[in-house]
């Protein structure tokens, strides 16, 4: 549900996600675990937000409700003012569906399909015709160095490569939101570079965000702010000033 | 996304490649053998296509037309008494010894027509004159005949030969084409008073009356008036040979024998494509899962395995039937085993082979439904 308000937050940024109070837990009785204890934070348009944390701390379990895949108990999550808590299951699928871009850790990149194919899908799910979908995937493919390999499969790339058609699947249907899930990952220094510097410039777009889960502190420099959480909760949030001078591309 | 669903499916060469083999296999069983069954069930009522007659009447007793139990040579009068009955006339059937030149001896049906009317004479006749059965000593013999009796004969039997039945020469004025019996045995056609003279004597030789109704008057009827006025057990043809084959299927072990086997291709096919098809599922679940995550409803997957197990489940149609037709070519040339394949049993199988995919869909389906999206984001 889009409320049509605009959030903005005390410095005059605008707002892309709002989070307040949000609890998570999983399982139930004495094997009940709370990953997310009451989080707040925030993510303002045309900046890429890291989460860092120690391993269990509740970054992927943040990252899931915030991209709407996963369900959460209490607090209120608006994304570009759609207000998650409010959503009904169905309206949340058409949410991730039109607003969510997804760069996973493992690229997930279906292995029986072609490059084109792979980033096609995201398209095809909003019921863009094949030979557009096709068209402008191959666009894409393209803009990020891998122009004359369409009909390629996943496993005859490089995983710097098969990142990068992952990024081209995250983008192609113009989401609002970009998750990234661990993007480095699987990479080596320079790859996982290289794959940053694609996402801040993803990032710096006015009416767009990423949001990167992260232990790679090679790839800290790339944020725009960084988020530390630890426990469930959010426990400090770092500005880059360097990042937040430089100007948003239109 | 169907065209999606379909990539994801052809990718797997392994477990599409297991999938239709499955099916195919599955397929072949359970038709080859309905088609078995249902020609050996058509055996059973060859008598009615090879002898023609409108009504069958037989003793009160009988209850399938490879039954015999003689009457009195009266009951053709009672029959004709009927009203609604515009011909009666007698026919004699029984099974008999034939020697053969080498010295074995045969056995062979014998039919024995009316002689004045030739009632339930054969349908084709391949060589020589249907009328000169009613020579002295005339048979005339269906082509299975021609190659079970021919052993020991430098050439086979041919119209002008003779052989003995029960002892008593027989002479070839004839050869016909008759549908294989259930006891494979070969049909001799003959008149009904040289019958009588293959065989011995009894005091009873009326084995069937043959009957018609008048114009106007259905079949069913008229047997029914039959059985009514008579005390005889009266059949139109249809209900005769649903008669029969309903008492093979009471009284012998072959639906059972035949079923098992059926089940068993329907149970490898369940097994097989469920199994198969789950762990297709299982597989592609990580990718499932972020379709799922990107914004493919549970609608639209369950769509896409659908599809995915119905396109199996036509290839693997397809293959099995086809083999299964190939299979009735090969056979139905020599005549043995018998095949036997109406349209309601390709579409009957394809129904079941659909189920069974449908199956396999839903199983797989179960599981996705309940795959939380953030899945994707788990290690």
């Amino acid at each position: 549900m889009n409320n049509g308000a605009t959030n903005t937050n005390g410095n005059g940024y605008t707002l892309a996600v709002h989070v307040r109070g949000v609890t998570k837990t999983f399982g139930k009785g004495e094997a009940a675990v709370q990953a997310l204890k009451g989080v707040d934070f925030d993510v303002r348009q045309g900046e890429m937000l890291m989460i860092v944390g120690p391993s269990g701390c509740g970054k992927t379990t943040l990252l899931s409700v915030i991209a709407g895949t996963l369900e959460f108990e209490n607090g209120e999550i608006d994304v570009f003012n759609h207000s998650l808590h409010s959503l009904k299951p169905r309206e949340v699928t058409a949410f991730r569906k039109r607003t969510v871009g997804f760069i996973f850790q493992q690229f997930n990149l279906i292995p029986t399909l072609t490059l084109v194919e792979n980033v096609s899908v995201p398209l095809l799910i909003n019921g863009v015709g094949w030979r557009e979908a096709e068209e402008r995937s191959a666009a894409i493919l393209a803009k990020l160095g891998l122009a004359g390999r369409e009909r390629n499969t996943p496993a005859q790339l490089s995983g710097g490569q098969q990142q990068r058609v992952a990024i081209a699947r995250a983008l192609v249907h113009e989401p609002r939101m970009v998750i990234c899930d661990e993007p480095t990952s699987a990479l080596d220094k320079d790859t996982g570079q290289q794959i940053m510097e694609q996402l801040r410039d993803i990032a710096r777009h006015p009416e767009r965000c990423v949001i990167v889960v992260t232990h790679d502190n090679r790839v800290f420099k790339f944020a725009d702010r960084m988020t530390e959480m630890e426990d469930g909760r959010v426990q400090r949030v770092h500005e880059n000033p360097e990042r937040i001078s430089e100007p948003l591309n239109h | 996304m169907f065209r999606l669903a379909l990539k994801m499916l052809l990718g797997d060469r392994a477990k599409y490649a297991m999938l239709i083999g499955g099916l195919a296999f599955a397929t072949l069983l359970m038709m080859q053998q309905s088609a078995v069954f249902l020609g050996l069930m058509s055996w059973t009522t060859s008598h009615l296509r090879n002898i023609r007659a409108p009504i069958w009447v037989g003793d009160a007793k009988v209850e399938q037309a490879n039954e015999v139990k003689a009457m009195r040579d009266t009951e053709v009068n009672r029959v004709r008494s009927v009203p609604g009955v515009d011909w009666a006339v007698p026919l004699f059937f029984t099974i008999l010894q034939s020697r053969l030149q080498d010295g074995n001896f045969k056995p062979v049906m014998i039919v024995g027509l009316d002689t004045a009317t030739l009632v339930g004479r054969p349908a084709l006749m391949l060589k020589g004159r249907l009328e000169d059965v009613r020579l002295p000593n005339a048979v005339i013999i269906d082509d299975l005949a021609v190659q079970r009796l021919s052993a020991g004969r430098k050439k086979p039997l041919e119209v002008g030969d003779v052989f003995e039945i029960n002892d008593k020469e027989a002479r070839i004025v004839g050869i016909c084409k008759a549908e294989r019996h259930f006891f494979g045995y070969p049909y001799i056609f003959t008149t009904f008073d040289q019958a009588r003279l293959f065989s011995p004597k009894t005091r009873k030789m009326l084995s069937i009356v043959l009957a018609s109704p008048i114009k106007g008057r259905s079949a069913v009827d008229v047997a029914k008036a039959i059985r009514a006025e008579t005390g005889l057990a009266a059949y139109d043809e249809n209900g005769f040979g649903w008669a029969t084959i309903w008492w093979y299927v009471r009284n012998t072990g072959i639906p059972m024998s035949f079923g098992t086997t059926i089940l068993l291709g329907f149970i490898v096919g369940i097994v097989i494509c469920g199994q198969t098809f789950y762990l297709f599922v299982l597989d592609n679940l990580r990718h499932l899962g972020a379709l799922k995550a990107m914004g493919a409803s549970n609608f639209t997957i369950a769509t896409m395995l659908l599809l995915q197990a119905m396109t199996v489940g036509v290839v693997g149609f397809g293959i099995g039937a086809g083999l299964t037709v190939l299979f009735g070519f090969g056979v139905l040339d020599k005549g043995m085993p018998p095949f036997m394949m109406p349209w309601q049993l390709p579409v009957g199988t394809f129904i079941v082979i659909m189920v069974i995919c449908v199956f396999a869909a839903v199983l797989g389906i179960l599981r996705i439904w309940k795959v939380e999206p953030a899945i994707v984001f788990r290690g």
